[in-house]
C-alpha cells in the first residue's frame, strides 16, 4: 500500500528520536530539532506530547527508551519492486547499482508500460559505454568536489576546452537529455553531455568558497482567454514554472510566468502553441518577438500568394 | 472533529493541492466541495507540509492561496510530503518500533511469544500502558507480512514470525534513487527509499520540465500498473466533469501515456462498451477498482500497438484517418528548425522538398491534436492543408485572430 504510516514523516522522526535516545544524549530541544528536520512544521505539536506523556511507548519521561536496537525497517516489497523496475530503465547504466537482493523480485512496472508521447526523440545515448564513463566521471567529480577538464563541441561544432567546477547535472524529461551546469568560470556554461568528447578529473576545489552560478531570471505576463478549455491546458502546461494567476472579468485571466532568461526562445514557442488564447502584455521585448514571428509569417504568406498569382 | 495534521486518505487533499498548485486564484468559497471548516483544515495542513512554497494574495474576490514553485530550482518534489502524512493509532506506532526491535536478533517468534515480550519487556517500562490484545497483534503481523517486512514459517501448528531478509545493497542505490525518485512516474516510492539514508548526499541533480503535480496521482498510477501487470479489467470512478456528477467506466488498462510537455498523464485502455481504445486523464480518476482478468489482454495490447502510429497525442479510434501536410520555408542556415522537425515529428514524416522547403506530413486519427504544435512554426508556414477542412480553417482563423491581437505584426510588417 502506497499511503501507509510505515513511510510516514512521523515514523521517520520517531525512529531518529529513538536512535539518539539510545546514545543517551536526548533533550527536549534536540527532539524538537529532529521533528523539524524529519516531519512537518506543526508536527512538534503532536509528536512531542505523545512522546513525553508515554502515549507512544517508545520513550519514557526521562527520555529513556525500551527499544534496544537502532530502528531499522527492512525494505518493503513495494520498495524492492520499485528498485527492480528502475533497474530495467535504460538510464540505470549511469549508476553503479548492485542487484543483490533483487533477483527474485517482480518489477513494479517495466519501461514498456509507458509511452512518453511528446518526448523528443534525439535524447542522450544512455547505453553508450563512453557516455556512461563520462557521466560517471562527472558524478565522481561532483561528489568528490573536484574540478574537471572538459572537451566538448559547441553549437557551431567548435571543439572547446574548459576547466570548470561541475555544479548540477540537469535532466530534462522533455528533451530526455542531461546538461551540465558549471561554476567557477568567468560565466556559467551549460554543456550538453551528449556534446562532451572527454572529461578528466582535476584537483579538489574549496567547496566553502564555491559561488553558485547566477541564473538570470525573466518574466512574461499574458492574458488568457478561457475558450476551448484553455485555462486548464495553460495552467497544467506551465505548472513546471513559477507562476501567479489572477482572475479578471469575462473569462479572462492575468498570468505572470517566471523563467530563466536563457530559455526565452523555448518560452516563446510554448506561448505560441496556445495561439490567440494567450496575449502577451509585457515585457515589450517579448511582444516584439511575437510580432517578429507574425511579420515573418506574413512575408512567407505573401510570397506564396505572389507565386500562385 | 478536532484538527489533525495527518490524514486517513489522499482523496480530499489531492483536490486542494491541485487547486492551489495549478490554478491558485480561487477563493475559499470555490475550492473543494466541503464546508468552510474543511477548507481551513486542508489549508492549515498544506501550510504545515509546504509552508515554504505557499503564498497568499488578497484581491476583490477574496483571499487566494497558491503554491508557487519553480520545479527547476528544487532538488526534491515537495508534493511527496502528502504521501508521508498517513494517520495511525498509538498501537500502530508502538507495535511498529517494538516488533522491529524484538525481531532484530533474527530469531523467529510465535504470536504468543511476541505478545508476552511486548508486555514484559516494553510496555512494563510505562506507568499505565494499554495492553496490546492478541487480535490487534495478529492483524499487525499479517499487515507487515503482506507488506514484506516480516516473513512467516511454521513450527508444528504455530506460525513463527521473523524480520524479512534484506540483502539489498542500499548504499549502491543512493545516486540512482536521487535521480529516479524525481524523473520516474512512480517517484514517490523512491522518495520513501531516500528517507532511509541517514546522511543525504549533496545535491547533484536538477530537473527541467518536471511536473511536480504528477506526485498527486501516484496512488492511481500504482493501482493501474497493478491491473496492467495482472491483466485485469478495472472500474474507474471519475471526478465530476464540467457537465455533471461523477461518472464510471469499465476498461482494460493497457499503457500509461505521459505528456512530458503538457503536465498530463493518461491511461490508454480498451473500452468494451465503446469497442475502441480510449484515454482517461489520471488526475480525473478518483478510484480504481480491480475486476476480473481479461482473457483477450494480449490481443488488446496488440490493437493499441497497431493503432499507435496513427495517434499523435491521446486521441484514437475515429473511423477515418486525417491527412495533414505542412510546408515550411526554412533557410538552410536555420538548421535548428530542421532538427526540431526531426525530433518532434512523432508519427509524422519530414522530407526536404526543395532547397528552402521542408514538408511535414502525418496521417492521424485526430488532426486537431496537432494544432498547438503547428502553431509553434508560425513564421515559416508556406502552406497547411488537412483532409479535415475544419482543422485547416480553424488554424488560419486562429492565426488571423492572433496576428490581429498584436496589430497584425505591428511596425515589423
Amino acid at each position: 500500500m502506497l499511503f501507509s504510516e510505515v513511510y510516514s514523516a512521523y515514523f521517520n522522526a520517531v525512529a531518529a528520536v529513538i536512535t539518539e535516545a539510545l546514545d543517551g544524549k536526548l533533550s527536549v530541544n534536540r527532539i524538537n530539532e529532529i521533528i523539524r528536520e524529519r516531519a512537518f512544521s506543526e508536527s512538534v505539536l503532536s509528536i512531542l506530547p505523545a512522546l513525553k506523556n508515554g502515549e507512544w511507548a517508545v520513550l519514557d519521561k526521562n527520555f529513556q527508551t525500551p527499544i534496544k536496537n537502532i530502528p531499522k525497517m527492512p525494505l518493503t516489497t513495494l520498495q524492492k519492486r520499485w528498485l527492480k523496475a528502475v533497474s530495467l530503465d535504460p538510464r540505470i547504466g549511469l549508476f553503479s547499482v548492485s542487484m543483490s537482493g533483487l533477483d527474485e523480485i517482480e518489477p513494479l512496472f517495466t519501461p514498456g508500460d509507458f509511452v512518453f508521447f511528446d518526448r523528443y526523440t534525439d535524447g542522450d545515448p544512455f547505453t553508450d559505454d563512453e557516455y556512461i564513463a563520462r557521466f560517471k566521471t562527472i558524478l565522481a567529480a561532483m561528489q568528490g568536489k573536484r574540478r574537471l577538464h572538459i572537451k566538448y563541441r559547441n553549437r557551431r561544432n567548435r571543439l572547446m576546452h574548459v576547466r570548470i567546477i561541475p555544479y548540477r547535472l540537469e535532466y530534462s524529461a522533455k528533451d530526455d537529455r542531461f546538461r551540465l551546469e558549471t561554476a567557477g568560470g568567468r560565466y556559467t556554461v551549460y554543456i550538453n553531455l551528449k556534446q562532451i568528447e572527454s572529461c578528466e578529473l582535476l584537483e579538489e576545489y574549496d567547496a566553502e568558497k564555491l559561488i553558485a552560478p547566477k541564473r538570470r531570471a525573466a518574466a512574461v505576463r499574458f492574458t488568457l482567454k478561457n475558450e476551448r478549455n484553455a485555462l486548464d491546458r495553460v495552467m497544467l502546461h506551465f505548472s513546471d514554472c513559477r507562476k501567479e494567476t489572477r482572475r479578471l472579468d469575462n473569462g479572462m485571466y492575468d498570468v505572470t510566468l517566471w523563467y530563466e532568461a536563457r530559455d526565452e526562445r523555448e518560452i516563446l514557442i510554448r506561448i505560441l502553441a496556445f495561439g490567440p488564447m494567450l496575449r502577451v502584455t509585457a515585457p515589450d521585448s517579448f511582444i516584439s518577438l511575437i510580432k517578429n514571428r507574425i511579420s515573418m509569417q506574413q512575408t512567407v504568406s505573401r510570397k506564396m500568394a505572389d507565386s500562385e498569382n | 472533529m478536532a484538527y489533525r495534521e495527518l490524514i486517513k486518505n489522499m482523496s480530499r487533499i489531492r483536490v486542494y493541492m491541485r487547486e492551489f498548485f495549478v490554478y491558485g486564484f480561487k477563493s475559499r468559497d470555490e475550492v473543494g466541495t466541503k464546508s468552510p471548516r474543511s477548507y481551513d483544515n486542508e489549508k492549515r495542513r498544506l501550510e504545515s507540509w509546504l509552508g515554504d512554497f505557499m503564498s497568499f494574495r488578497q484581491d476583490a474576490g477574496g483571499k487566494a492561496v497558491f503554491l508557487s514553485v519553480d520545479s527547476r530550482h528544487i532538488p526534491r518534489n515537495p508534493l511527496y510530503r502528502a504521501w508521508k502524512a498517513a494517520s495511525f493509532t498509538k498501537n500502530d506506532i508502538n507495535l511498529h518500533f517494538i516488533l522491529l526491535d524484538i525481531l532484530a536478533d533474527g530469531k523467529p517468534r510465535s504470536l504468543m511469544e511476541l505478545l508476552a515480550t511486548i508486555d514484559e519487556k516494553y510496555l512494563s517500562s510505562f506507568d499505565c500502558p494499554d495492553p496490546i490484545d492478541e487480535s490487534t497483534l495478529r492483524k499487525k503481523l499479517k499487515e507487515y507480512t503482506d507488506a514484506g517486512l516480516l516473513t512467516t514459517g511454521k513450527s508444528g501448528k504455530q506460525y513463527l514470525y521473523s524480520l524479512a531478509a534484506d540483502t539489498v545493497d542500499l548504499d549502491s542505490w543512493q545516486n540512482a534513487a536521487e535521480f529516479f525518485s524525481e524523473c520516474n512516474p512512480l517517484g514517490v516510492v523512491g522518495s520513501f527509499i531516500l528517507d532511509k539514508y541517514r546522511a543525504p548526499k549533496p545535491t547533484v541533480f536538477s530537473f527541467k520540465h518536471r511536473y511536480l503535480l504528477f506526485a498527486l496521482d501516484n496512488g492511481i498510477l500504482l493501482d493501474l500498473l497493478a491491473a496492467i501487470r495482472a491483466r485485469q479489467k478495472v472500474a474507474l470512478e471519475l471526478a465530476a466533469g464540467r457537465h455533471g456528477g461523477r461518472r464510471q467506466a469499465v476498461i482494460v488498462p493497457l499503457k500509461i501515456y505521459i505528456s512530458a510537455q503538457g503536465g498530463r498523464q493518461y491511461i490508454a485502455a480498451y473500452s468494451a462498451w465503446k469497442k475502441k481504445i480510449v484515454f482517461f486523464r489520471l488526475d480525473a480518476i478518483v478510484k480504481v477498482k480491480p475486476l476480473e482478468t481479461e482473457a483477450e489482454y494480449e490481443a488488446l495490447q496488440e490493437t493499441l500497438k497497431t493503432e499507435q502510429p496513427r495517434i499523435w497525442g491521446v486521441a484514437c479510434g475515429q473511423c477515418r484517418l486525417e491527412h495533414l501536410e505542412m510546408i515550411l520555408a526554412i533557410d538552410p542556415k536555420d538548421i535548428h528548425i530542421i532538427r526540431r522537425l526531426e525530433r518532434e515529428k512523432r508519427c509524422g514524416e519530414v522530407t526536404q522538398t526543395s532547397e528552402n522547403e521542408w514538408t511535414f506530413t502525418a496521417d492521424v486519427y485526430d488532426a486537431w491534436e496537432l494544432m498547438p504544435w503547428l502553431r509553434t512554426f508560425i513564421g515559416r508556414i508556406s502552406s497547411l492543408t488537412c483532409s479535415n477542412k475544419k482543422v485547416e480553417q480553424q488554424f488560419w482563423t486562429d492565426y488571423a485572430a492572433f496576428a490581429a491581437m498584436y496589430g497584425g505584426g505591428g511596425n515589423a510588417v
